[in-house]
């Protein structure tokens, strides 16, 4: 018989989980789902957020809660900057210019990142909050889970507010739906996109200052995570920025039963994952017609 | 007359020094300078790098500086495959050091047959034995005179670690891996080892290492862990999956006797973390290491680099080409015949002591075994040494 | 079939693959002669360009029809796996795994192209990608003495020449086995490149380009684009997947991460686009330009020689948006600009039997980026 406080932890450990999914995918879906930017270098974003992190409380001391308020907009920053000097001139190009040319990018940071912090993974070391668990009963709740699973809901609901009402948001959606329409409104639309691009940016840095805290940043953490944020985004349909949390809460509930229940389940993680993603995606394309 | 004569002389005995020099020694090195397991190549790098220093300080090799080519692999078996290639070819090295990942030896192993340069080498664990219908590195070349392993076999591994696990008088074991050609095997040897020893291993259960893709959250299995209350916890893993697990282990209040990891490295840090404390590790070499040796390469490691020798690489590699130096200087000749008779004699030197080539279970050439293996214990920030007791620097502390 | 009535113009795309079976016949003589030793190492790294072209050229075919695959590492991993499991179970020869790997990864393309039908753009392609992961892990925990499960299978070489001591050196042996895969792989190069050219010469060049601009229009215009899909679907794994199982035999293993790695898909993408999407040569010249590229920086830069070629590849997408081929021919094209000029459309960059009449209609028919508010 199955220990029904095994699979109530699953449950929670899962729902957990999903805050960190979310975290990375939302700027993914700013990016992917509302502009259009097909961005490969979204993990590498986050990588350089998480060295940031690690670099700001080796050198001053400074503890992860505080550097977020550092390190969000300096990756905003970084974003804008690729933007305006890469990003902005492939606009028009077909997706696949997009692509190769984010690829570039992410190669670029993933080697500089390599070249200035070496190989080894890192260690923000010396905070004392990164093992607590509060015992709710025989279930375990993390407080580092926890806190990124607000965060990622504080930050999913706000961007979700953002586009849905305010005159920024109102213009990326309306960008994104007809460029060139929305030039002849009169929308700057270079200037939405440079904001659109530096605020996924600037998600992706967030997300990165967590996984700083829960992993060993390396200049490759990204890849994992950036598939997996790929198909969470597409997966909940493009411009669906509320669906992303939703998704995630799916999946990760879905492989942490399978972790839990299965024997060696957390070897199967990836392929739950994934199988759902193609089943949910071929699904709902048949149901299409 | 005489001057003339005398500017002959010179200018002979310059031309013939000239030329010896052109003739020095050059040593091809395969590492893994980028990709995912950058950190090992770039530890491998320094090694190599500060013994070339004090070799051709003391007088270089056969009278001329020693020179070595090092090779990207990338830890991929083509890019390693080309590399080696090159080194053979367009730069004619005679001696190749250096190596790391097993999946890159074996895919070089053909090569290394075809060209049958000398190879010493400080990577690939898999021995393949234990694994059916699989051959592995010893199994395919172990046999080979032109072969040199100096790194230990996976089972030299495992037994050092059983060996502490039993010494540390726990009972029930729950093993976790991660779940690549590393982890798989290494596993089922270790417990096939400890419940030949007379412990019980309630829990064998694998994970996705964040190397290979997984995304860190390792909670499922140590609540299985936890479940069983085992008396020591035995991990393998690589060095990125350290900080999630120790952190996760203390967050579900699982609280064994001991906690024991045996990941090819650990991340830099880690020390100063809460999370460390009373964890114990396999590790090859330690910068505190109270032998002279030990000290004088750590010193001389960190007034070269800036920081400690922290990768036990490092290490391997330094006593890889300091070997090769010993070896070529005591034949006098690059001769491969001559050379591998002194490999087989000669005792060389290394920041981990003195050592040897013996026979392995399939080998013929064995460097380090078993007794390379050190288990050190997080005790407030430094990392002490408990295991050997003969070389403890710290007696082993439980985590309860 | 729209041919000019002035017939057909000169067949450079025929006179390129003869050109370029001809260099690959004599190519590894022509190294050895010049280099000696080191051309053992040079075989290396034009095969390892060979494989990269293989790859990109077959990606290329699926993407005419604008289906963006992320599985290739799927097909590559199938073949890789194919001629391994022969190898440990039956007893048949062992080039019989090759063609044998090329088959199964057809049917896998079969089976993912019909699931997949009916998505569009990255949907398609997210699904291909879950495709190719589900694979991998299905690999990893096959069992072990079946499949080799995550310790993987070691795999025998196709050649090993004999040394025979006195007669000849040791390197001579390497060669001889280089030069050896390097006629395999310049055999299934070329086997691609026909393929290809059959493709851009047939009636299914404009059926894949029709359903590539508008998939719905092409499907009213009477295109039938679920068989087109599946075909180029099909041709475009079986290249990969023999691919795959030729390299199983040169590296001599196959393990999970290794045969379904994801760079492999990566690649397979990033290469075309830098080299000129479809078109037969322009992944080519991508391969052998972004394989020299990478092997050039490494023997210059030590550290960091990575980043040299992360902004290669961003200069290029930003001053050739085409990709390499694609704007040295678009920019040909436009020298003679108008129809008046009856200039010779055969540019480097297009396979099209360049009729005079084509000149004008050229760029909005084959290159759908010229869309409305893009570039002309």
């Amino acid at each position: 018989m199955i220990d029904p406080t095994l699979v109530l932890q699953a449950l929670v450990s899962g729902i957990l989980a999903a805050g960190l999914y979310a975290l990375v995918s939302v700027g993914l879906a700013l990016a992917i789902g509302v502009i259009g930017i097909v961005n490969f270098a979204h993990g590498e974003f986050f990588m350089v957020g998480a060295f940031f992190a690690y670099q700001l409380f080796v050198s001053f001391g400074i503890d992860p809660i505080v550097s977020l308020f550092l390190v969000a907009p300096a990756l905003a920053l970084i974003g804008a900057a690729i933007y305006a000097s890469t990003i902005r001139f492939v606009l028009k190009a077909p997706e696949l210019n997009q692509m190769l040319l984010t690829f570039g990018l992410g190669i670029i940071l993933q080697n500089l990142a390599l070249l200035v912090w070496g190989g080894d993974p890192r260690t923000i070391a010396g905070i004392p909050y990164r093992s607590v668990g509060f015992e709710l009963g025989p279930i375990s709740v993390g407080l580092v889970p926890l806190a990124s699973f607000l965060i990622s809901l504080a930050l999913v609901l706000g961007l979700y507010w953002m586009l849905a009402r305010t005159a920024t948001g109102r213009a990326m959606r309306a960008v994104a739906q007809n460029r060139v329409g929305a030039a002849l409104v009169g929308l700057e639309v270079n200037r939405v996109y440079l904001v659109a691009f530096s605020l996924s940016a600037l998600l992706a840095g967030i997300g990165g200052v967590m996984i700083a805290v829960i992993q060993s940043p390396t200049p490759t953490i990204g890849l994992a995570f950036t598939l997996k944020a790929f198909a969470i985004v597409v997966v909940s349909g493009l411009g669906n920025i509320r669906g992303v949390l939703f998704a995630s809460l799916f999946v990760a509930i879905a492989e942490s039963m399978v972790a839990t229940l299965v024997p060696n389940g957390d070897t199967l993680r990836n392929a739950v994952f994934f199988a759902i993603i193609f089943v949910v995606l071929v699904w709902r394309s048949r149901r299409i017609a | 007359m005489q001057r003339t004569v005398r500017s002959l002389f010179t200018m002979l005995a310059l031309l013939a020094l000239g030329a010896a020099a052109a003739q020095g020694v050059t040593i091809g090195v395969l590492t893994p300078l980028t990709g995912g397991a950058a950190g090992t190549g770039q530890a491998q790098r320094a090694g190599f790098e500060l013994a070339l220093d004090e070799i051709n300080a003391a007088g270089g090799v056969l009278g001329a500086p020693l020179s070595i080519i090092i090779e990207d692999t990338q830890a991929n078996a083509a890019v390693g495959l080309a590399a080696f290639e090159k080194l053979m070819t367009e730069d004619g090295v005679e001696f190749i050091a250096g190596g790391y990942s097993s999946g890159v030896t074996l895919a070089l192993i053909e090569s290394f047959r075809t060209f049958q340069p000398i190879v010493m080498w400080i990577g690939g664990a898999v021995s393949g034995i234990g694994i059916d219908g699989f051959d592995g590195i010893e199994e395919l070349i172990g046999q080979e005179d032109w072969f040199f392993h100096v790194h230990p076999w996976d089972y030299h591994n495992v037994e050092a670690a059983t060996g502490f696990v039993a010494d540390t008088g726990s009972s029930s074991v729950a093993l976790l891996h991660e779940d690549s050609a590393f982890g798989g095997p290494g596993s089922a040897g270790a417990q096939a080892l400890l419940e030949g020893a007379g412990l019980t291993v309630p829990l064998r259960e694998a994970f996705t290492s964040t190397l290979l893709g997984g995304t860190g959250d390792f909670r499922a299995a140590i609540a299985k862990a936890a479940a069983t209350d085992a008396d020591l916890l035995y991990w393998i893993g690589y060095d990125s999956d350290v900080v999630p697990l120790t952190s996760q282990i203390r967050e579900l209040n699982f609280r064994p006797q001991y906690i024991f990891g045996a990941p090819p490295g650990w991340p830099t840090e880690f020390a100063a973390a809460p999370e460390a404390q009373c964890v114990t590790g396999l590790i090859g070499f330690l910068p505190n290491l109270p032998t002279p040796e030990a000290q004088a390469f750590t010193t001389a490691y960190t007034a070269k680099f800036g920081s400690e020798p922290d990768n036990y690489f490092s290490a391997l590699a330094y006593a890889n080409l300091w070997a090769y130096a010993d070896a070529i200087n005591a034949a006098g000749t690059t001769d491969q015949a001559a050379v591998i008779a002194e490999l087989e004699a000669g005792t060389f030197r290394s920041p981990i002591g003195d050592w040897s080539f013996q026979p392995s279970e399939l080998g013929k050439h064995q460097g380090f075994t078993t007794d390379l293996w050190l288990v050190f214990q997080y005790q407030d920030g430094v990392r002490e040494i408990v295991w050997p007791v003969e070389k403890a620097t710290a007696p082993l502390v439980s985590c309860r | 079939m729209t041919r000019a009535a002035s017939g057909r113009a000169f067949p450079w795309d025929a006179v390129g693959l003869i050109v370029l079976i001809a260099a690959a016949a004599v190519a590894p003589d022509v190294l050895r002669a010049l280099f000696g030793r080191a051309s053992v190492s040079y075989l290396s790294i034009v095969t390892n360009a060979l494989s990269l072209a293989i790859l990109a050229l077959s990606w290329d075919m699926l993407a005419r029809t604008g289906q963006l695959s992320l599985a290739h590492a799927a097909f590559y991993g199938a073949g890789a796996y194919t001629t391994a499991l022969m190898l440990r179970h039956l007893e048949l020869p062992m080039w019989l795994g090759i063609p044998a790997g090329g088959v199964v990864a057809v049917l896998f393309a079969l089976l993912l192209g019909s699931m997949t039908l009916r998505l569009r753009a990255i949907y398609f392609a997210i699904a291909t990608l879950a495709f190719a992961e589900v694979l991998k892990s299905i690999a990893h925990h096959a069992p072990t003495a079946f499949a080799g499960g995550n310790a993987g299978m070691n795999v025998a070489p196709l050649f090993r020449p004999a040394f025979v001591a006195g007669e000849m050196e040791r390197w001579e042996v390497a060669f001889l086995r280089n030069e050896a895969y390097f006629y395999v792989y310049a055999g299934l190069l070329a086997l691609t490149v026909l393929v290809s050219m059959a493709l851009q010469r047939s009636r299914l060049r404009h059926a894949f380009t029709a359903i590539r601009t508008n998939e719905d229009v092409a499907g009213v215009m009477g295109v039938r684009p679920a068989r087109m899909k599946l075909l180029a679907f099909m041709l475009s794994a079986a290249g990969v997947g023999m691919l795959g199982a030729v390299e199983a035999h040169r590296i001599g293993s196959v393990l999970p991460d290794q045969s379904f790695a994801v760079a492999t898909t990566v690649l397979a993408l990033v290469t075309p686009i830098f080299g000129g999407l479809y078109t037969t040569l322009g992944p080519i010249v991508g391969a052998l330009g972004l394989s020299s590229v990478q092997e050039l920086l490494r023997r210059v830069f030590d550290d960091g020689y990575l980043i040299g070629y992360g902004v290669v590849l961003v200069m290029t997408i930003l001053f050739m948006p085409r990709g390499v081929v694609g704007s040295i021919g678009y920019a040909w094209r436009k020298r003679g600009s108008g129809p008046s000029r009856a200039a010779p459309s055969a540019a480097p960059g297009s396979d099209a039997a360049g009729a005079p009449t084509r000149a004008a209609s050229d760029a909005p028919a084959d290159d759908p980026r010229a869309e409305a508010g893009g570039d002309a």
